[in-house]
């Protein structure tokens, strides 16, 4: 075996633990926020490292950049998805208040509702 | 002068070129994808190029943004690690006992009034495992983030500090010059409130930054 043999031998395990441990965090985290950050992150990683194994096999480093393409889409990709389904799931209330530790969303939350002595309330009637 | 000069106040030429660079990147792609860069694979890019612009009518956005190498290379180190090392703490709180695994929600006001790097910044942030952006209210300009695992009240504070010098890495990098004296105005005006709040209780002061 050659270095690169090595190199793609430690990284491709090594991407697809990453990607286990997102999909059995999916199953065993107790919020959904959580399940949300286990189940998009470790993957990109794990992706990445794959990737990074794979590209250590190719024979032309211009056959490489299709797999930087990848990397970059997952990169812009992945926060968006993440964001959109974390802000549903919280405005839905699927957050429980027992997993966290400070809330503080929840608190501007309440003020804005509560004490609307202070000019806050006005600007935003919709929320 | 026509009708779309007299609404946007640039000639047809501005115009052309401002959608220059997304014509190129997307015809980059094209090439890239097809794995050749010959001149009829070039030439059919800038044609489906155009095409996709012209039938998606994409909006002209005035991008004004900096690029300052050393902290982008900084920013990129950054993320890289805060990727990795998060990742790993989270896949072992996944193995060991998920179910006490707690977060927290914080708000951290932002020191940039510019769109575009809020973007970034609220983009870069849910990237990394263990932040996600949750809400941003772009009024008042505070950022509310949810931090996984976090079991103390110094774990927050660890993650605000995070977040906040992200935010320094990333209009450092990427900000304009006006961006960048904007955004130390407001670390001064910040940094006087925390000494005032600091006068006030002597008790938290190992909560703020040095």
């Amino acid at each position: 075996m050659t270095a690169t043999d090595w190199i793609t031998a430690v990284l491709l395990p090594l991407g697809a633990l990453f990607a286990l441990v997102g999909t059995i965090g999916l199953v065993r985290l107790p919020t959904l926020l959580g399940r949300l950050h286990a189940a998009a992150k470790p993957d990109t990683v794990g992706l990445i490292l794959i990737l990074i194994g794979v590209a250590f096999q190719l024979p032309d480093i211009s056959v490489a950049t299709p797999l930087l393409l990848v990397v970059l889409f997952q990169f812009t990709t992945i926060p968006v998805l993440a964001q959109t389904l974390g802000r549903v799931a919280y405005s839905r209330g699927e957050s429980s208040s027992e997993h966290m530790v400070v809330d503080e969303l929840a608190e501007a939350v309440r003020h804005a509702k509560g004490g609307d002595q202070d000019g806050r309330q006005d600007r935003s009637p919709g929320d | 002068m026509s009708a779309a000069e007299a609404r946007t106040g640039r000639s047809p030429y501005q115009r052309l070129l401002g959608r220059l660079p997304t014509v190129v990147w997307l015809t980059v792609m094209w090439a890239l994808l097809w794995g050749d860069f010959s001149p009829g694979t070039l030439l059919a890019g800038v044609g489906v190029a155009s095409l996709c612009y012209a039938a998606a009518k994409l909006p002209h956005l005035p991008v004004r943004l900096g690029f300052r190498p050393w902290y982008a290379l900084r920013l990129g180190a950054r993320i890289g690690w805060d990727l990795l090392w998060s990742s790993v703490q989270v896949a072992f709180h996944v193995l060991w006992r998920p179910g006490r695994v707690r977060g927290a929600i914080v708000a951290v006001p932002m020191r940039t009034d510019s769109d575009l790097l809020l973007a970034m910044v609220s983009g870069g942030l849910s990237l990394v495992t263990g932040s996600l952006v949750i809400e941003l209210n772009r009024e008042e300009g505070v950022i509310y983030v949810h931090g996984i695992p976090i079991d103390s009240p110094r774990g927050a504070q660890s993650l605000r500090r995070r977040i906040r010098r992200t935010e320094e890495l990333i209009v450092r990098a990427f900000g304009t010059a006006k961006d960048v004296t904007g955004f130390e105005a407001a670390e001064e005006e910040f940094a006087a409130l925390l000494r005032s709040a600091e006068a006030g209780t002597e008790e938290n002061g190992e909560m703020q930054r040095p």
